[in-house]
């Protein structure tokens, strides 16, 4: 059986402190290295933090700087990092982005594709979303990495599912409200079974000007058996293994990706622009 | 129609709710450096909660204050917040307001209070006395005012702006009433705060629901509908089976009390007007 431990950062990152919150991300590192985990996540935008207001705009060069110094430091601590920040393009475009991170180098990065512009969300207001789904080839698995409302929509697991992720990675800054966590686990759930892939979801904790980050991270196995459960509210740290084979077990009797047919995402994409006319 | 009326908070809610309300206070005072919060303490069941509350995470760093009008504040308020300071080991001041109250009603030309216009207006004078009382006591101290005002409250307009609406933070502003007697269930606030008739205190036996028309049960339903549901005035009158007239009133209100609800508006001239395109939070690092 191919196992693969994964280690998951609840940090509670705070908007605009970067050096705070790159210090908590280092010290995830060197704790992930200390389980004997292989891969790290952190929450989304975790080097920035995510919350409300223009600090965005004031500290991309910061952030970019510490995202060098954590590169480093998982490097030298054989870590793959999956980490959250705010990338910028040659253009002077910001992202809300995550690097992975191998052997010291950022060997990829996505761009949340699906940005949040509902109630309390104004990410349109600073970032330009992405429209790429690459999975990443490591050398312990392919990821595919989601930010946060990606998960909401069933379209980007499904790509990632396509191009032949072994595990879907969420990072995630979901603020609370009545029932908002088991709203995501259901999210969460549905994404894995659609797929027939284990997922790691992890979420910032803390509060920030009334708005709560709930943390309650989560990982489910292929099947959708929820394998691992983060407390909700605290800053916390925890480790998870995924087997990487269960997924393939399950495909020899469950047909639902193979037999996904092409006349039928035509006639998606026909529908689709039919909805947008 | 299918949508339910889900006020209620599961036990599980209620813990939730409670760790988030008092981390909330924490993360402000420890954001700002500041020393420690006060209240203003009536006895009532939202200051009994808040208090509670912060007192939990804050021990000796949080300062209630009981500010009654005696004579006119029932005397049972009074002796609940008493109770629950002496009980909890709450630090507190015990300030009665009348002097200041009789300062500023001799200011009015017309003093009589049988007139409805003076009652109104001293009426609201009370609740600003007790709001310089209580930013002079977190200035002194280097505290932050918790408000108290709850959803009810602040969607009704039911409060007096720049009196108990002035506060730093509203730890309870978004929880119905019904929710509030709920949560100072869950944490133990004594039942005889908990039954007790709510009532503004603003003149001698007066209660909040005879003053608003309807219990609060009924107003929050209305609310939930309206606000969280998103209903129309009619949807919600169907739904809840309560008469046009009662919702029209209630609807009338929320929008009404707009302007208790949001800071002083700025004209603007600039491209950068400070309450429309500059967006910082205040806890900012």
């Amino acid at each position: 059986m191919k196992k693969l431990k994964i280690a998951m950062a609840q940090i509670e990152t705070k908007l605009g402190d970067v050096q705070g919150n790159k210090e908590k991300i280092i010290d995830a590192i060197y704790k992930a290295r200390e389980s004997g985990a292989k891969i790290l996540i952190t929450p989304e935008l975790s080097t920035l933090g995510f919350g409300s207001g223009d600090i965005y705009l004031d500290k991309v060069n910061e952030n970019l700087e510490a995202l060098e110094e954590i590169k480093q430091v998982a490097g030298e601590a054989g870590i793959i990092g999956v980490v959250g920040f705010v990338d910028q393009d040659e253009r002077g475009f910001f992202y809300n982005a995550a690097a992975i991170i191998e052997d010291g180098e950022i060997i990829g990065k996505y761009h949340k594709v699906q940005l949040v512009n509902y109630r309390l969300f104004d990410e349109k207001r600073y970032f330009k979303p992405g429209s790429h789904l690459p999975v990443f080839k490591t050398k312990y698995a392919n990821l595919g990495v989601l930010i946060c409302e990606d998960v909401w929509f069933p379209e980007p697991s499904r790509g990632l599912t396509f191009r032949g992720a072994e595990i879907l990675i969420v990072l995630s800054a979901s603020p609370y409200d009545r029932g908002k966590n088991l709203l995501w686990k259901d999210f969460l759930r549905e994404r894995v079974r659609d797929n027939i892939l284990p997922a790691v979801f992890v979420n910032q904790s803390g509060i920030q000007d009334g708005v709560t980050y709930w943390g309650g991270s989560m990982a489910f196995s292929a099947s959708g058996k929820l394998i691992k459960e983060l407390p909700l509210l605290e800053e916390t740290f925890g480790t998870v293994e995924i087997d990487l084979d269960e997924s393939k077990r399950l495909r020899r009797r469950d047909i639902r990706v193979r037999e996904v047919r092409r006349e039928i995402l035509e006639e998606l994409l026909d529908a689709y622009e039919d909805m947008n006319l | 129609m299918n949508q339910t009326i889900d006020i209620k908070l599961t036990e599980e809610e209620l813990e939730i709710f409670k760790r988030i309300i008092q981390k909330s206070i924490l993360t402000r005072i420890e954001k700002i450096r500041a020393k420690g919060g006060v209240v203003a303490l009536s006895g009532g069941i939202d200051s009994s909660l808040v208090a509670t509350l912060a007192h939990e995470v804050l021990g000796d760093k949080l300062l209630a204050i009981i500010m009654p009008e005696e004579g006119i504040s029932p005397e049972n308020d009074i002796r609940d917040a008493l109770n629950l300071v002496k009980s909890r080991g709450i630090k507190y001041k015990y300030i009665k307001i009348n002097d200041a109250v009789k300062w500023f009603t001799e200011m009015l030309p017309n003093q009589d209070l049988n007139d409805p216009r003076t009652r109104l207006t001293i009426a609201n004078v009370k609740p600003r006395i007790r709001m310089i009382v209580n930013y002079m006591y977190a200035n002194y101290e280097g505290k932050i005012v918790l408000g108290t005002s709850n959803k009810t409250e602040l969607l009704l307009g039911y409060g007096t702006k720049f009196g108990d609406m002035a506060a730093d933070i509203y730890p309870i502003g978004d929880l119905y009433k019904t929710q509030v007697w709920q949560l100072a269930e869950y944490i133990g606030i004594p039942t005889e705060i908990i039954r007790k008739k709510p009532s503004a205190g603003l003149w001698k036996g007066q209660t909040d629901e005879e003053e608003l028309g309807h219990t609060y049960y009924e107003i929050d339903r209305v609310l939930y509908a309206l606000v969280e549901l998103e209903l129309s005035v009619r949807e919600t009158s169907e739904l809840l089976n309560i008469s046009m007239d009662s919702v029209e009133d209630i609807y009338r209100r929320i929008i009404r009390s707009e302007h208790k609800r949001k800071p002083p508006t700025i004209t603007r001239l600039s491209k950068m007007c400070l309450d429309k395109d500059w967006r910082y939070p205040v806890e900012r690092y």
